[in-house]
């Protein structure tokens, strides 16, 4: 009975060496050697830096570097004890060979949950024919957002009239973000472009962007800068308000050393057009306005571009009855093409009048006409009387 | 007298010889006057309107004031030429004993206003093409408290190119036909009054040379 039970006991234990055989039947001195030879070779995350909640891959390479020994691994997962990155899929449960020489790479979808820092997840590998392999990267959550700043806008915006505004798209972050774009919106002002696609912005890159808006009424304008940061959307906004008011740094063109003359029925008008501004008045033009009506040969005078503090000269002809005083529109552009206009009244009446005495001074001829008719006369006379006597 | 005008202006020796044999008349050189009244009217007129555009904005009605005043002055300035032209000639030629009446002066005196007619017709004719190229300063009320703005406005009024030529030819035109006139109204004296041709001319010739020198003394002096 000892014997049967001896044998029977014997038995089970064959029995539960047997079934227990695979798993550690392989593990010999040769396999754990080979075995540490596998290694992560590259560990990478998409995006390189994560903006919390955002979602992304993380990739890891394991090289095979045995030159004559395949490896068969069964188990592949990812963990961070921290908490601050979740695994979202990608568990590889499924055995797999690496040959000799050869590289697999288990991917997963990470997300990441925690606020800005820096975390290190684990990767771990089981070999069928050995203990596991660890592998720890380091993977940062970084909130900084991208930067849109205005580098220059006009001090004052004129109902209608465009004006162009300079922005600067920064990247502070330390990877690339693609798919940039900067949109413009307001329910008072026209864009162009209406938006704008910048693409990837490298890490400490600066990008310029500029628009032109024409503002019909004073309403905010909303700047939506646009990135995504790997698959992940986001978005920067700005409010830009607009003022309507004189720009400080416009272009001011004043007439000065206006000079009135009246020659045969056209007054001339002279006088010094300085740009008082900061800036350049381009196309100044003088003319005068109804009641007058301009004639030849200055009907219009175009002064040209004038610089800041740069002044020039203009002549404008025209006729007026009736009238005391006459309207001198002078209009220019700014570099945006839009056309200011200025109007001055000019008096005409006596008070503002200069007299033009024309001509040589003198009048020769017809006085020399008279004196020479009224000789004719006295001398034609005189002989009459003196014939009529004889 | 002649019934024929032409006579006047060409034979006024004969015309007058024949006309003091006639009863004195102041009908027909009373016309002239008047016709040569009109006329003057009519170049006062147009100066006027001028003269009223410049000045209607400093008083409400100026403008009306100015234009009877200058349309008025021209016509019965005429008339006043007239009689004081016969008035001076009869003054002068009484010192040089000269017989006859104030009216038969009166007479000859109109009869030579004729060349002032065509004188005037001519004179008409160059306002008309001088005066819409004649730029009119305006004055408003303010002008009543600065003299020196009227002052100004006068003058730019009276130096504008346009004006200017206007009154050189229109002066020349007056010396012309005044001459003219004084030829006819030398023989129409010497008739009237009954004086020699050289009496007769000194009568007339005196004041009317004077008047020419004085026109074109203005002449110079514009």
């Amino acid at each position: 009975m000892h014997t049967i039970n001896r044998i029977s006991i014997s038995l089970l234990i064959l029995l539960i060496a047997a079934c227990i055989a695979p798993a550690g039947a392989y593990a010999t001195p040769e396999s754990i050697v080979a075995a540490g030879k596998v290694y992560v070779s590259n560990a990478s995350f998409d995006p390189g830096t994560f903006i919390s909640g955002d979602t992304g891959i993380a990739s890891y390479t394991v090289t095979n570097a045995n030159t004559d020994v395949g490896i068969v691994v069964n188990h592949a997962t990812l963990s961070d004890p921290s908490g601050k990155v979740r695994v979202v899929a990608g568990t590889h449960q499924s055995s797999a060979q690496i040959g000799p020489g050869k590289s697999h790479t288990f991917t997963f979808t990470i997300s990441a949950d925690g606020a800005d820092g820096y975390c290190y997840p684990v990767f771990s590998l089981s070999f069928r024919d050995a203990d596991s392999l660890f592998a720890r990267e380091m993977l940062q959550i970084d909130n900084t957002p991208l930067l849109l700043t205005v580098k220059d806008k006009p001090d004052a915006y004129t109902a209608g009239k465009k004006k162009t505004i300079h922005l600067e798209v920064a990247n502070p972050r330390n990877n690339a973000v693609e798919n940039v774009i900067v949109r413009f919106a307001s329910d008072g002002a026209d864009f162009t472009p209406s938006q704008v696609y910048v693409g990837t912005v490298s890490p400490h890159q600066t990008v310029p962007v500029e628009f032109s808006i024409t503002p019909t009424k004073e309403a905010p304008v909303q700047l939506t800068l646009d990135y995504y940061n790997g698959d992940n959307p986001h978005s920067v906004t700005m409010e830009l308000p607009v003022v309507f008011g004189t720009d400080k740094k416009a272009a001011e063109p004043v007439m000065s050393n206006v000079q009135v003359t009246s020659m045969g029925g056209t007054w001339h008008v002279t006088g010094d057009v300085n740009n008082a501004g900061l800036e350049t008045a381009n196309t100044v033009m003088v003319t005068a306005l109804s009641p007058a009506v301009p004639e030849d040969p200055y009907k219009v005078y175009v002064v040209g571009a004038l610089k800041p503090d740069d002044f020039g000269s203009f002549e404008i002809t025209f006729r007026a009855d009736d009238a005391e005083t006459v309207p001198v529109k002078l209009t220019y552009k700014d570099d945006d093409g839009n056309v200011y206009e200025s109007i001055r009244d000019v008096r005409i009446s006596a008070s503002g009048l200069k007299i033009e005495t024309t001509g040589s001074g003198f009048p020769v001829v017809p006085v020399a006409a008279g004196i020479v008719i009224l000789l004719v006369f006295i001398g034609g006379w005189a002989y009459y009387l003196r014939r009529n006597k004889k | 007298m002649s019934p024929s005008l032409i006579d006047i202006l060409f034979r006024p020796d004969a015309f007058f010889e024949h006309g003091a044999q006639e009863p004195e008349s102041l009908k027909i050189p009373a016309l002239i006057v008047l016709t040569g009244g009109i006329l003057a009217a009519a170049y006062g007129y147009l100066m006027g309107e001028l003269s009223a555009r410049m000045m209607a904005g400093m008083m409400p009605g100026m403008d009306a004031i100015i234009l009877i005043s200058a349309v008025l002055g021209a016509l019965v300035g005429t008339f006043i030429f007239w009689a004081v032209a016969a008035g001076i000639f009869y003054i002068i030629s009484t010192f040089f004993k000269g017989s006859g009446s104030f009216n038969r002066v009166l007479e000859v005196v109109g009869y030579g206003y004729l060349p002032q007619i065509i004188g005037s017709l001519i004179t008409l004719v160059a306002a008309i093409q001088y005066l819409p190229k004649i730029t009119v300063p305006v004055l408003t009320k303010s002008a009543l408290d600065d003299p020196e703005i009227i002052e100004t406005a006068m003058a730019a009024f009276m130096h504008d190119p346009a004006m200017l030529e206007l009154t050189q030819i229109t002066s020349l035109i007056a010396i012309v036909f005044m001459l003219w006139s004084a030829n006819i109204w030398i023989f129409g004296m010497k008739h009237a009054r009954k004086l020699s041709m050289r009496d007769a001319a000194i009568c007339v010739g005196a004041p009317v040379i004077l008047y020419v020198v004085y026109v074109i003394y203005s002449l110079g002096a514009m």
